[in-house]
């Protein structure tokens, strides 16, 4: 990793993790660790998807290859998709609202951008149902098997879409259990860090760090950028929840050992690392070799790759970079 | 010769410790009929002889001669194998019998000297058959002993009479007679002599004892190739030596031949040493010496071929050497087998090597070992036997002295080899040589004092060179006599019978190396000189007892095992003995394999194993046996005897070398391998060939190459068949979309979609000969790329190219290969003890290590596949696939159904029934009917009465006609169906010929046209294709709205369009002047010039037809007003005949429509 590079996204990354569960302050190591990690990622897929609009014959990348990249995480997919829905909705309702100057101010503001947008999502259909979302076809649905456009129709709910929705609705409820007892000001804090993005307002200095013009074109369109927001902040999330439950087993292991021979030893470095201890919760922050637990466990090829890959027993040197 | 006592007639059980051996040889002279007891044992024969058959080999380590309960155990055990000896005895039971009887009978007889003698085989009753024999012997006038008569038992005869007399009359029995018999000659003999050659004799038969001990035990036994590595690997050692040893001699062959004259420094052979074979091949060697300079051979190899020629001589024979021949034979023989003993020989095979041992030299003053004693043999530096046996001898000591540490390995074998030397020693005959000249004016002196003959001394050595050469041909027999005879010596020669007739006469394999036991005279009762040791002494002791006991073999297990007992290892007697005696063999059989598998891989280039003429006949003679048995059991001994006496003279001419001492099983080519019975020959009764191959052959069972049914492929094949009509509605709201877009369509615009339903096509009936899968690739992997390619559809994909589906395959393959390994592996995995039994005595339960969910578990996950991955394909890409696609099939329907709407809903595929909801009556007109109104005007023009219509409405594909077409388009077939009547046969064409014919109002016309067609046939319009047909502009209304005034007279059309002429008819009627073959009569008239149309003005002046011609050229008549009208008529009547297709069915076209009619149809009307 490059250490001469100054992290830029420091603050974000933290109220991201904030987000996702860690409750005390992340160290600035940790913090340059996740960005690094979370740089590579979108390099590597942004790298990917230009390979894959390459093969097209197009030389810009679509949110089609975007989503291609993740299309086994059908749980992801269709949060990007309601997403990418959501996003559209609101474009349309900004253009209208432009047109008639009614009612734009109150909807611009109980849009959550980017990743609240997919957490404030359900709760703003009741509210304005005159705007259909458009929904978010991908190119290998049963849809685009035929030649003809299947035609949208109303009363259907996509049973699939109601199963995927499950996992946000699941987020969701995680989410409400843990702001269940916040104060206000609490809860402000949390809502901002909940708008915590790489992209939102800050294109250009995504644009720099990502490496856009080297690794891809330079000028992306914007859905790509917000897809990539989206994407990374789920980065930061999963890195976030297993560097977590890899604490968590350690401290579990720890206390059971600490406990038996010297628990002097484990509580003096508990003091030394309290001093990052939010006062509120009293627990220590990740640290940076939970996130490269995390990581090398996010990295571990699944066995169907290496069956698929062995050759004379032996598998190849290198496996390819995993998206998380 | 005291021949006739049987001393050491021991039981079995009562083998005494080779001590006592004194005094039996001093009282008696020792029986020589060593092979006698022999071939009982080789024949297993059940008889008492048989006795001892088996217990050769036990009997070996009879370490314990003392111990009453060994002794038993031992007596005990030669009885059981006795009985199973008879039991698998292979002789015919006649002979069996008659030789048990002997003994039997002869028992009572014999004198039991001693008091533990046991039945003692010797059998008087035998005597006057060898007497008989004797006879016969005379031909082989064997100088030996006189013994030896008695002793041969009848050679030839045995032959004839089959194997059966052999045993019979060998065995010791004969002693007795044959000592009466020969007391004359007897008398003569020194006795030191005697004792020495039978000593000598007694020790070869030893040595055949053990082998036959061997043979017989590879009955018993199985053995392993285990040790033939070994055996090979010293056999090389030993050829290696012995090559060298050759080079050198030759060598100083040559060195020593080069002084003569000869340039080529060949040798005359006449000057070399050919043995007494110079005599008789005199003028061939002469012959040869002078050619000399033309043989390519040095003078070793003529020499050895010359006494190749004669076989019955030794190569060590010669002329001026009297004893040399036995004498270097015997020592000869002596020297290899102590080489032979690789095991403890392989130290003394060289010269000790200064490098290895510096301080040898300086401690060991005369070096000696085998090698410089076989070149001091070759170069015949030994004077008498007691030269040899000190050179021998020497070397043990010098390996004691040099190697003083009691512990060392080498004294170990020295050791050994000293006794083996002991054992060996007495082979060698008391021979000094002596010069031929000498020896004869001897002999002369001799002959004159007394007739008898001094010289049987150089006889005997003969006689054990001759019993040395195991073959025992009788050819070499009669070699003997031959060199004899120039001697003159032997009185006695007639008389003197050898007894390798036994030999001969025996037939069985077994018995081939078995000739050496001839007894020489036993002259004196001496010891041999040369056993030092107890052992040797012991060993001879033994044997007399042995011999009287008709147990040979036994006494010579004894002293087989003595050497073991107190030498260098403890082995399995019985497996050393096998070991020793089958080296040769072995090592010979394990080269020719190791040559074929070197370097761990077949050699297909080396030559192949080719069977020898011997192992042929050794073949041969055990399927004839074999056979004998299988007859035995149903026909008489005659029967059997036949074959078996043919197959031996057959065998006879062929017979080569047979001495192989090894179990036929043991070497690869001692059989034919089967034939499996479906490749055997079979014929039934009608002589025609059974095949008996096809009952093997099996059809593929049906139903291998095709998707088996299940669950899910119904699921899968019930998508596919959804995709496809899903397509097909996909493929109809194309054309619809087509349709309203595009102003005219083209008959083939619209490919119809009409996929083939999918059907997998199983392979042909096959038949295959044996089981297990189809193993044929590329059948297999074009199935595998037909699932791979319905998964592809499956997944949506209606096409792709064949390398996507290849690789594809590929990986499937692959992917498929590497869960088939991992689940072989699972299943193969050794099975665990099962751990639910605690007592520890119970018999280990075995079981599988994993069961077989375990291991298709164990497999999926070790391929990254798991049960839940697996159910959530079928559960997602599957079955929710299935609803997905039928939502869509759904939508896709409701969405052709709305772009239809108003032409058809549901309807056909026409549209005719489109309007079933009721709606129809608009569209048709019939909602007028109710309320009595003539909407279209039908009812006005009677059209209700002319075709009987009940309601006075448009008929639907008239309105819809575009539709109509596009439908007929997609199921021409169904349209085709429909004509009823065959269409009427087209008018002729109107040429110059037909003119005449026609009416003559229009004659003047058709000529105009003809002319302007150069008098080429005139095309109708109808002929023509659609868009080349004439067609009136459509009048249509200008965008002022105003209708121009009918004279244009500017333009040749009148129509108000501003177009400018098509330039189809520009170009029309440029053809039409170049006299093209179809010029449309109708354009021509149409859109000719000014110049054409003054002609037709001329024409159409004429009234009457005027009115419907002038339809077509409504554009230059003034009363185009009233037209319509007239036209209406011909347009309804003519319907059929109109292409209402090309345009609506407007009132405006009518008239257009009309114009379309030729001139005959216009001229029916009128």
């Amino acid at each position: 990793m490059a250490t001469d590079r100054t992290p830029k996204y420091r603050q974000e990354i933290q109220q991201m993790m904030f987000v996702s569960g860690e409750t005390a302050e992340p160290s600035v190591e940790t913090t340059t660790l996740i960005e690094e990690i979370v740089r590579q990622q979108v390099i590597e897929i942004l790298a990917r998807s230009t390979t894959l609009a390459t093969r097209r014959g197009v030389r810009s990348i679509s949110t089609d290859d975007l989503i291609f990249l993740i299309r086994h995480d059908k749980a992801k997919v269709s949060r990007l998709k309601t997403f990418l829905s959501w996003k559209d909705v609101r474009k349309n309702v900004k253009d209208s609202d432009d047109k008639g100057g009614a009612d734009a101010a109150d909807f611009a503001a109980a849009d959550d951008p980017i990743a609240g947008g997919v957490v404030a999502g359900p709760q703003d259909v009741a509210s304005k149902p005159k705007n259909k979302r458009a929904r978010v076809g991908l190119a290998w649905d049963v849809n685009s098997f035929y030649s003809v456009q299947v035609p949208e129709r109303e009363d259907e709910e996509d049973e699939e879409e109601e199963e995927q929705n499950y996992a946000t609705l699941q987020r969701l409820a995680a989410a409400d259990e843990r702001t269940k007892h916040m104060t206000k000001e609490e809860y402000v804090f949390w809502s901002e860090c909940r708008q915590a993005s790489f992209t939102y307002r800050k294109s250009k200095r995504f644009r720099e760090w990502a490496g856009f013009g080297i690794v891809t074109e330079s000028k992306p369109n914007d859905d790509i950028v917000d897809i990539l927001g989206f994407l990374t902040f789920e980065i930061v999330q999963t890195l976030t929840e297993e560097a977590l439950k890899v604490k968590e087993r350690e401290d579990r292991e720890k206390n059971r050992r600490g406990g038996a021979d010297n628990g002097e030893d484990s509580k003096k470095r508990k003091r030394e690392t309290g001093l990052f201890d939010p006062p509120e919760e009293g627990r220590t922050p990740v640290e940076p070799k939970h996130i490269r637990e995390a990581y090398r466990k996010l990295q571990a090829t699944p066995n169907k790759n290496i069956a698929m890959l062995l050759h004379n027993g032996r598998v190849p040197a290198r496996m390819p970079l995993r998206l998380i | 010769m005291s021949l006739g006592h049987h001393h050491a007639w021991l039981p079995p059980g009562h083998l005494r410790p080779p001590d006592d051996l004194h005094d039996a040889r001093s009282t008696n002279g020792y029986s020589r009929s060593f092979s006698g007891p022999r071939t009982p044992q080789l024949r297993a024969s059940a008889d008492a002889d048989g006795l001892h058959a088996g217990t050769l080999i036990s009997d070996a380590d009879l370490a314990t001669e003392d111990d009453p309960c060994i002794a038993m155990f031992r007596d005990l055990y030669r009885r059981s194998e006795a009985q199973i000896n008879n039991l698998f005895a292979n002789q015919k039971s006649a002979e069996e019998a008659a030789r048990s009887a002997v003994p039997e009978a002869e028992e009572p007889p014999t004198q039991s000297q001693r008091a533990d003698e046991s039945a003692p085989p010797p059998a008087p009753a035998k005597k006057p058959a060898r007497k008989l024999d004797d006879d016969d012997y005379d031909d082989y006038d064997d100088d030996d002993d006189e013994d030896d008569d008695e002793e041969t038992v009848s050679p030839p005869k045995p032959k004839s009479l089959g194997p059966s007399h052999d045993p019979s009359g060998l065995p010791s029995p004969s002693r007795p007679s044959s000592g009466s018999v020969s007391v004359v000659l007897d008398v003569q003999k020194e006795l030191k002599k005697e004792t020495l050659e039978d000593i000598r004799k007694k020790l070869e038969e030893d040595k055949k004892a053990t082998e036959e001990a061997a043979k017989r035990s590879f009955h018993t036994l199985f053995y392993t190739l285990e040790n033939d590595r070994d055996a090979m690997l010293d056999q090389q050692r030993l050829e290696e030596s012995e090559r060298q040893v050759e080079a050198e001699m030759s060598g100083q062959a040559s060195a020593g031949n080069n002084p003569n004259p000869n340039s080529n420094g060949y040798g005359s052979l006449s000057s070399a040493n050919l043995g007494a074979s110079s005599l008789t091949l005199k003028n061939l060697i002469a012959r040869i010496d002078m050619k000399r300079t033309m043989v390519q051979a040095s003078d070793a190899e003529l020499r050895s071929l010359m006494s190749e020629v004669r076989k019955n001589r030794s190569k060590w024979a010669s002329e001026d050497k009297i004893g040399q021949e036995e004498l270097y034979e015997a020592a000869e023989k002596v020297l290899s087998e102590l080489k032979a003993m690789t095991e403890h020989s392989t130290a003394f095979l060289t010269r000790v090597n200064k490098r290895d041992a510096p301080d040898y030299y300086t401690i060991i003053k005369h070096p000696m070992d085998l090698g410089t004693m076989t070149k001091k043999l070759k170069a015949l530096q030994y004077k008498s036997k007691q030269e040899f046996v000190d050179d021998i001898n020497l070397i043990w000591s010098n390996c004691f002295k040099y190697n003083t540490n009691p512990e060392h390995f080498l004294r170990k074998h020295a050791l050994y080899m000293k006794k083996e030397t002991e054992k060996l020693v007495p082979l060698i005959p008391e021979i000094v040589i002596r010069d031929r000249a000498e020896v004869e004016a001897e002999e002369r002196r001799l002959q004159l004092a007394e007739m008898d003959g001094a010289d049987e001394s150089d006889d005997e050595p003969i006689m054990s060179s001759r019993g040395r050469k195991a073959p025992g041909k009788s050819t070499k027999k009669g070699a003997a006599p031959v060199r004899n005879t120039p001697s003159g010596s032997e009185p006695p020669a007639g008389q003197a019978s050898q007894p390798p007739a036994p030999v001969r006469s025996d037939s069985d394999v077994a018995m081939e190396g078995t000739q050496n036991g001839f007894a020489t005279p036993p002259p004196g009762g001496t010891q041999t000189p040369s056993d030092p040791a107890g052992v040797g002494a012991g060993v001879q002791g033994s044997q007399g007892d042995a011999m009287e006991i008709d147990g040979l073999i036994p006494s010579n297990n004894n002293t087989l095992t003595a050497l073991p007992a107190s030498g260098v290892e403890s082995e399995d007697p019985e497996y050393k003995v096998w070991k020793q005696v089958t080296k040769k063999d072995r090592a010979v059989i394990a080269a020719e394999r190791h040559r074929l598998f070197k370097g761990d891989k077949l050699n297909a280039d080396e030559p192949a194993l080719l069977r020898t003429k011997a192992g042929m006949r050794r073949w041969l003679r055990n399927q004839m046996q074999i056979n004998a048995e299988g007859d035995k059991a149903r026909e008489s001994t005659v029967q059997g005897m036949d074959p078996g006496a043919a197959g031996e003279t057959l065998a006879e001419g062929i017979e080569v070398d047979e001495d192989r001492v090894i179990p036929d099983y043991y070497d690869v080519m001692s059989g034919v391998p089967d034939l499996p019975p479906h490749l055997s020959w079979k014929e039934d009764s009608d002589g025609n060939i059974v095949d008996a191959s096809e009952e093997f052959l099996r059809v593929l069972p049906k139903g291998s190459f095709i998707q088996p049914d299940s669950k899910l492929s119904r699921k899968m094949d019930a998508n596919m068949r959804q995709m496809q009509e899903t397509r097909k509605v996909c493929s109809k709201i194309g054309v619809v979309k087509q349709m309203q877009l595009q102003s005219q369509m083209y008959q083939n615009q619209f490919q119809k979609y009409q996929p083939e339903p999918f059907v997998e096509h199983d392979v042909p009936a096959h038949v295959m000969n044996d089981g297990g899968p189809v193993v044929s690739p590329w059948v297999c992997k074009a199935a595998l790329q037909r699932s791979v390619a319905k998964i592809f559809y499956h997944t949506g994909f209606e096409e792709y190219q064949p390398s996507a589906l290849d690789a594809v395959t590929d990986i499937a393959s692959d992917f498929f290969q590497k869960i088939g390994e991992t689940l072989k592996s699972y299943m193969e995995t050794p099975k665990l003890p099962a751990t639910d039994t605690l007592e520890p005595t119970a018999a280990p339960q075995w079981k599988r290590a994993y069961t077989e969910p375990e291991m298709v578990l164990h497999t999926l996950s070790s391929v990254g596949v798991d049960v839940e991955s697996l159910e959530s394909y079928i559960k997602d890409d599957v079955e929710r696939l299935g609803t997905k696609l039928s939502t869509a099939h759904d939508r896709l329907r409701s969405l052709l159904s709305e772009l239809l709407r108003p032409a058809l809903a549901d309807g056909g595929e026409d549209g005719s029934s489109a309007f079933q909801d009721g709606s129809e009556q608009f569209i048709g007109g019939d909602f007028a009917e109710d309320i009595d109104e003539d909407f279209f005007g039908f009812k006005e023009l009677g059209l209700d009465k002319e075709f009987g219509l009940a309601t006075l409405s448009v008929p639907l594909h008239l309105l819809q006609n575009r539709m109509y077409n596009a439908a007929q388009a997609q199921n021409t077939s169904a349209a085709q169906a429909v004509t009823l009547f065959p269409p009427p046969p087209a008018y002729p064409r109107i040429t110059s010929e037909t003119l005449p014919s026609q009416i003559g109002l229009v004659q003047g016309f058709f000529s105009a046209k003809l002319k302007t067609n150069s008098n080429e046939p005139l095309v109708e319009d109808l002929e023509l294709p659609p868009k080349q047909r004439p067609m009136a502009a459509r009048p249509r209304l200008p965008a002022s709205g105003k209708i121009q005034p009918p004279s244009a007279p500017s333009g040749p059309t009148t129509s108000p369009q501003k177009r400018p002429l098509p330039p189809s008819a520009s170009s029309q009627q440029f053809a039409s002047k170049l006299g093209m073959s179809e010029p449309s009569k109708k354009k021509v008239k149409k859109n000719s010039g000014a110049g054409i149309g003054a002609s037709e003005e001329g024409d159409e002046a004429l009234p009457g037809v005027d009115g419907t011609k002038a339809s077509a050229t409504n554009d230059s008549k003034p009363n185009n007003a009233d037209e319509p009208s007239m036209d209406a008529t011909p347009d309804l009547s003519g319907k059929g005949d109109m292409d209402v297709g090309l345009d609506g069915v407007g009132a405006e076209g009518n008239d257009n429509a009309a114009s379309l009619t030729n001139g005959t149809v216009a001229g029916d009307a009128s």
